[in-house]
């Protein structure tokens, strides 16, 4: 398809607006200073970028996006610990790729993760394993920065592997194999140039997170308000800065007699971005006694989403739940979220 | 193999894998001091093909040194159905000629030939006997390899380009002579080549080879890196033996399996993205970067990476550190007795303009082989835990598997164009 172009959400009030200004090589009016003291939380950063579509594909069961906007700063995440990735010189953009299931919506955080290839008349520019990440406006997507050679007509090709999380409901027996798109991409420096661009010199830092964009041909990756989940909701609890919610299903297809399912969603705090690679302990007592003490394991469910899950042998109504954070969410992560969901807390519900 | 030319740029990167009469010629013309000779008794060779180690250089602390140059030549077999007993009396000329033009270690020139599951068709048993030699496939669920299926493959390793050049261009027959020493017989007629992969090992080479594909322009690659994603590797606590991987039984006893992949690499994210600490947690295990356990490229990490140090408890320690040490995964690969079940002999490559690594390695059972990438897959680390199936999980996010074979090394007696069943 022809590459779309979206926009964040018309510029708020008062903020600067700098698309189409100077040279994408400028990266200092791309990046401007840090906020000094970022809190250990979500915070408001110092700019927004509007993003392009590059196009979209079907591969195998999923279905993919590619969107792009400037090159920027990201932060990877190993334990504890973010490390700041600068943007190099030579990077002309910002891609990424969307994962989704084309039934139901379903943004997909995959753990094996995608591939992506840029080509230029068969040669290859860039190859390379793009990282998830989280963005408040772009939510949960995989994306690096890319050096492509000058504007001219790209191939690039995404390659999505099949899922090992746990899938249940609808999605049980989906999603196995591995799938691949390729879309062209005609780009140009004039395709940045029009992407949006604003910053917030008088709210940066402010705990608040921007909105996520809304966009017409890719899903939002948001999992639902805790209103919205099926079964009983144990309760929220805030760690770290993340939201968790505790669901507890007790009639569900997946499950025997004398079983239930505990669910604990976690997600972002303003947007609901679900946030996955953790490891999380879950302790359930029911009765009195406990009856369930073990690793939540990575899993998606039609209903609840991506989350962290396991089939618990009891049926009581009313369990009580620990959840320990072994480690935090691996995802990698744009400005804002680089200081938040890096603690270890535990929560009771 | 002649009529290519080459640019200065071309051969200042590597004469070995340009190779042919000029890369060779341009060589010899730098001069380099003489090859030693090798054996006037090709019979007092030892039996096993891959007895290497004791032909090897060591470093400080007693590693053997792998030889920093290296060709694999894919090849088929040229006749119809069964070999003849004249094509087998000319391979194994050819390459006695080979063992009386160089000494049979790194500074003279150590080869081995090996033969594939598609070659052993050709016979009625259509397998090796006592051998169990599997076609290559997939290995994890996140790779698509093609498979290689020549009659048989050839490695040669030497220190010095000259002799692995000139072993090759005297096997094709283009030359009537290795290293001043006539070749009694070359393979042509016998094996055609259909594929020339070649790659190097050593301080050095990774870092004069870097302006490829899959690696940033910033040069990352340090002087002292003898492979290109910057750290040593094969040391000798994490390499099964040569005793370990020598077939014990059967008309192939001692002989090998061995196992050929070609896998590309993607550094621009490891050096230009990750930080030291995160290249060591992500090489070795994440205790290691926060003891600042590896100085430089691990010289310092003796003859076993150091590898006790990272918690063997693997998918726990995963589950509180988030990320994995390739090596540490690689630990849970072992025996019963405690040794590493496969023996890496494997070197870097640009073939193609693209940084890419040949993972040749030596195991008594390909299925050595196959559990021990099943260790490196990390598959249940990723299941439990924080760590993805390929981010924070050892390399995996760098390295993309291209291509696998596997082969067949049999003993010194039987490498030249063996009988499915040779005691028949």
């Amino acid at each position: 398809m022809n590459r779309r172009q979206f926009l964040a959400g018309a510029g708020a009030t008062g903020a600067s607006l700098l698309a189409g200004c100077g040279s994408l090589r400028s990266q200092s009016a791309r990046a401007p200073p840090l906020v000094d003291d970022r809190p250990d939380a979500t915070y408001r950063p110092t700019h927004r970028e509007g993003m392009g579509m590059v196009g979209m594909g079907q591969a195998g069961d999923y279905m993919v996006g590619l969107t792009y906007s400037f090159p920027h700063r990201f932060w990877t995440v190993t334990g504890t610990d973010a490390e700041r990735v600068d943007i190099r010189e030579e990077d002309s953009l910002h891609l990424m790729a969307s994962v989704w299931d084309p039934e139901s919506g379903t943004v997909l955080p995959v753990s094996a993760g995608v591939s992506i290839s840029v080509e230029r008349d068969g040669e290859t520019v860039a190859d390379k394993q793009p990282w998830p990440m989280v963005s408040q406006n772009m939510g949960f997507h995989y994306g690096d920065n890319y050096a492509l050679d000058g504007e001219g007509l790209y191939q690039v090709t995404v390659r999505v592997e099949g899922m090992t999380e746990r899938r249940l409901g609808a999605f049980q027996g989906r999603f196995g194999e591995a799938g691949e798109a390729t879309v062209e991409f005609d780009f140009a420096d004039a395709a940045l140039e029009g992407l949006a661009y604003e910053e917030f010199p008088e709210t940066q830092g402010e705990r608040a997170a921007l909105d996520l964009m809304q966009m017409e041909m890719i899903p939002t990756s948001q999992v639902p308000a805790p209103g919205s989940l099926p079964g009983t909701v144990l309760g929220t609890a805030s760690g770290s800065d993340a939201e968790y919610v505790a669901v507890w299903l007790r009639d569900a297809p997946f499950l025997g007699d004398g079983e239930s399912y505990l669910a604990v969603s976690v997600r972002t705090p303003y947007n609901r971005v679900p946030l996955p690679m953790m490891s999380l302990d879950g302790t359930v007592e029911a009765d009195g006694e406990t009856v369930f003490e073990d690793a939540l394991r990575a899993a998606l469910h039609p209903a609840v989403g991506s989350h962290y899950g396991a089939v618990v042998p009891t049926t009581a109504a009313d369990p009580s739940v620990t959840v320990d954070v072994v480690a935090p969410p691996q995802v990698s992560r744009h400005e804002g979220y680089e200081t938040a969901f890096l603690g270890t807390p535990s929560l009771t519900f | 193999m002649t009529g290519r030319g080459i640019s200065r740029r071309e051969f200042a990167k590597s004469a070995v894998a340009i190779g042919g009469a000029a890369a060779l010629a341009a060589c010899l013309d730098r001069g380099g001091g003489s090859i030693p000779a090798g054996t006037d008794d090709p019979s007092s060779l030892p039996e096993r093909q891959h007895a290497w180690d004791a032909a090897l250089a060591t470093d400080d602390a007693g590693n053997p040194r792998l030889a920093r140059h290296h060709v694999l030549l894919l090849l088929e077999y040229a006749g119809e159905g069964t070999p003849t007993d004249a094509d087998r009396t000319q391979v194994e000329d050819a390459l006695t000629s080979l063992e009386r033009a160089y000494e049979w270690s790194s500074e003279g020139l150590l080869f081995t030939l090996a033969y594939g599951p598609t070659y052993f068709k050709r016979f009625e048993a259509g397998a090796p006997a006592g051998v169990d030699l599997p076609a290559p496939e997939a290995l994890a669920p996140f790779e698509d390899p093609e498979p290689d299926t020549p009659d048989a493959l050839l490695h040669l390793a030497s220190d010095d380009e000259r002799a692995v050049l000139a072993a090759e261009e005297a096997l094709r027959g283009e030359t009537d002579t290795a290293n001043g020493h006539e070749m009694a017989a070359a393979f042509d007629g016998v094996f055609e080549t259909t594929a020339r992969r070649t790659g190097f090992v050593g301080a050095g080479l990774p870092a004069q080879n870097q302006d490829v594909d899959g690696i940033p322009d910033s040069e990352p690659v340090s002087e002292d890196a003898p492979l290109f994603m910057g750290f040593k590797s094969g040391f000798k606590g994490n390499q099964a033996t040569e005793d370990r991987v020598t077939i014990e039984e059967g008309p192939f006893a001692s002989g090998s399996t061995e196992h050929l992949s070609f896998i590309r690499l993607q550094l621009q994210q490891w050096y230009e993205q990750d930080s030291r600490d995160q290249r060591v947690s992500k090489m070795f295990c994440p205790a290691h970067a926060a003891e600042g356990r590896v100085e430089g490229v691990g010289e310092n990490l003796g003859t076993d990476s150091a590898i006790d140090e990272c918690p063997e408890d693997v998918v726990e320690s995963s589950r509180r550190e988030g990320v994995v040490g390739h090596s540490q995964k690689l630990a849970r690969a072992r025996d019963g007795e405690d040794s590493p079940r496969i023996l890496r002999r494997d070197f870097d490559s640009t073939d193609g303009g693209e940084a890419g690594l040949h993972f040749l390695s030596l195991q008594g059972a390909i299925a050595d082989f196959v559990e021990t990438r099943a260790a490196m897959n990390g598959t249940d680390v990723a299941d439990n835990s924080a760590v993805g199936q390929r981010v924070n999980n050892g390399i995996l996010q760098y390295m993309r598997v291209e291509r696998r074979g596997n082969y067949l090394l049999p003993p010194r007696s039987l490498r030249a164009l063996p009988p499915a069943d040779p005691s028949q």
